[in-house]
């Protein structure tokens, strides 16, 4: 009997299940012209798979030219050129000097340390975090100013939102070399970079997330007779601050790679002595910066997702 | 300025309030609450209840019509005077609407807003100012062992008095309640209608409450005011309201009839929990 229920019940199943779409003639052309765009791209793209075939023994040649890592750049005391008259516990730790030998210690934290693959890796990271602070103190106040339930007028709404808008298209590279034309090579110029594009991503993500939060509770402090300040500070921030928190740590990481990307155009970092090595073709030595990077980006990931479970 | 010696607390004449696309959630209200008053607001879903609270406690402007504060014209206050009117007024809303996760002692203190100077407040976020009178108002509310609890992690009734103790931190003149207890069940609903009664007696306070509970309405307060698509279906003394008169305001309702229907098919998953 059951089966027989089944065996009648199946052919409704196919009957109630929905007509398939149409393909029409414009589904046809839909599909031509992607197919003519593709096309187009691919040959501006210069895609050339033969090449690339040959070139993968290339490839294969590079890296195993890269092989072993070699990273005497790295371990060997002589390539950090410590000054003679400074103890390297001197050097390293903020102590008082006489004048000559501050000086000299002055000169190695300016000239040499950072041309070390740990003085650069360090520089990186410390790029990455002041341009990160720097950014969220300035997006901090324009995330408020930029949202439209806690904008004092829609007036600065739209123009903050449309100042926003315009400084984030522009790519943190082409700050960079903005910059250094401005301030000259070196770490500054990279950090200002990644401050002002940071500060205009995190004020978007900033302002969405004050755009999202329960208007409930700020029109009940609202209700208590708060002011501007105390509505923000009691109603908004804390609703937002989970967000605040993971979304500076997410630029964070971001930024470490960005700043190691920067020294490329001789904007601090990292990137330098990697595109020095590359073009020296000291490929062992290119190898090993290249394996400090990805420990410390995986480092920085690590890290900022255990903080973000603990704050958050 | 505040005349003391006034005894009207609110006076309404043809308030109206539109909202975009043309919804009209309250129109030609005329009504006056005398001080120390302790009024019910009843009525069906939609009537424009929570539109009357938010005009009465000054967060929503009127689209016409004149609103008295204590003999104050409403309309004319701006910016200070606006904020020191509405720490006169407290206010307890159906979604608690508390800071979530903040501690209970902030939320508590919150009342203290309209009060403390802006840094103050700011400080108080650290370590908290004025945490005796936090204490107190909790104590006031049953619940003084949770003063450091992150409020989120309280239940629906608990919040429910967080909110009754930041009331009474903020000390207003006015309490409005909008459908307090809705979300708790039915034997706390009356503990806090009684406790907010309670409230209002003892520190003179104005008291208006909207509740969904009838029952709950005619058993607490002296006068009851019903509320229908936007307008006053009546406004009487509770020995005065018949049969008629609700049924009246509640009729032709469709949509609220089959929601509670719902509502008391949950409540009885809720009583009878599956085993297993
Ligand atoms: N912000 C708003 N924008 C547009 N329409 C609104 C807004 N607030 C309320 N309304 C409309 O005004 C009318 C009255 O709503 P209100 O919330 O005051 O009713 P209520 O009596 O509190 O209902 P309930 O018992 O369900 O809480 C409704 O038709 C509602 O859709
Ligand atoms: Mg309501």
């Amino acid at each position: 009997m059951a089966q027989r229920l089944q065996k009648k019940d199946n052919p409704d199943i196919f009957l109630e299940a929905p007509p398939a779409p149409k393909r029409g003639v414009r589904f046809f052309i839909a599909i031509a012209l992607l197919f003519i765009i593709l096309l187009w791209a691919f040959q501006g793209a210069k895609i050339r798979p033969g090449e690339l075939l040959e070139g993968i023994p290339q490839i294969g040649h590079t890296l195993g030219r890269m092989l072993p890592p070699d990273f005497s750049k790295l371990t060997d005391a002589k390539n950090y050129f410590f000054p003679e008259q400074v103890s390297w516990t001197e050097l390293l730790l903020p102590v008082p000097l006489a004048q000559a030998q501050a000086r000299s210690k002055q000169r190695w934290w300016n000239n040499i340390f950072p041309q070390t693959v740990i003085g650069a890796t360090l520089e990186t990271v410390q790029m990455a975090l002041a341009g990160t602070f720097m950014a969220l103190l300035v997006a901090f106040p324009l995330g408020f100013l930029a949202a439209r339930n806690t904008t004092p007028h829609p007036f600065v709404y739209r123009i903050v939102r449309t100042l926003l808008n315009l400084l984030r298209t522009i790519p943190d590279l082409a700050l960079g070399l903005l910059f250094v034309a401005a301030v000259g090579l070196g770490a500054f110029a990279g950090t200002l970079a990644l401050a002002i594009h940071t500060a205009t991503v995190l004020g978007k993500l900033l302002s969405e997330s004050v755009e999202n939060i329960d208007e409930g509770v700020v029109e009940a402090i609202r209700a208590t007779g708060a002011g501007y300040t105390q509505i923000l500070s009691f109603a908004v921030l804390p609703q937002i601050l989970p967000d605040l928190i993971s979304f500076t740590l997410y630029r964070l990481e971001t930024n470490i790679r960005a700043a190691s990307v920067l020294g490329l155009i001789g904007a601090g970092g990292i990137g330098y002595l990697m595109n020095t090595s590359f073009r020296t073709f000291q490929y062992q030595e290119a190898a090993a910066i290249v394996l400090v990077l990805i420990a410390l980006v995986m480092l920085v990931d690590y890290l900022s997702s255990r903080l973000r479970t603990l704050v958050v | 300025m505040r005349t003391v010696n006034s005894t009207q607390q609110y006076r309404l004449a043809e308030i109206r309030k539109v909202f975009a696309r043309d919804q009209v959630a309250l129109d030609r209200i005329v009504l006056t609450v005398c001080r120390g008053e302790r009024v019910a607001l009843i009525g069906p879903s939609g009537a424009g209840k929570t539109t009357l609270f938010r005009l009465l406690n000054c967060t929503l402007r009127p689209t016409s019509g004149k609103l008295w504060i204590d003999d104050e014209d409403v309309e004319s206050l701006n910016g200070k005077d606006l904020r020191r009117t509405r720490s006169r007024i407290g206010s307890v809303y159906q979604q608690h609407n508390l800071v979530p996760r903040l501690r209970v002692i902030h939320n508590v203190l919150a009342g203290q807003l309209g009060r403390w100077a802006t840094l103050q407040s700011l400080l108080s976020l650290f370590k908290p100012a004025d945490v005796e009178i936090a204490r107190q108002a909790l104590q006031q509310v049953g619940m003084p062992e949770k003063l450091l609890e992150r409020t989120d992690e309280l239940s629906g009734g608990q919040q429910q008095r967080v909110a009754i103790a930041r009331v009474l931190v903020q000390n207003p003149d006015v309490i409005l309640a909008d459908e307090p207890v809705s979300s708790v069940d039915p034997s706390l609903a009356s503990t806090i209608v009684r406790l907010l009664i309670e409230i209002s007696q003892n520190r003179h306070k104005t008291l208006i409450v909207s509740l969904h509970s009838v029952d709950l309405a005619l058993a607490y307060f002296p006068r009851v005011i019903g509320i229908k698509e936007g307008r006053v279906s009546f406004d009487l003394e509770t020995s005065k309201i018949t049969e008629g008169m609700l049924e009246d305001l509640y009729s032709g309702n469709f949509r609220d009839h089959s929601m509670t229907e719902a509502i008391s098919e949950r409540v009885q998953s809720v009583a009878y929990p599956s085993v297993g």
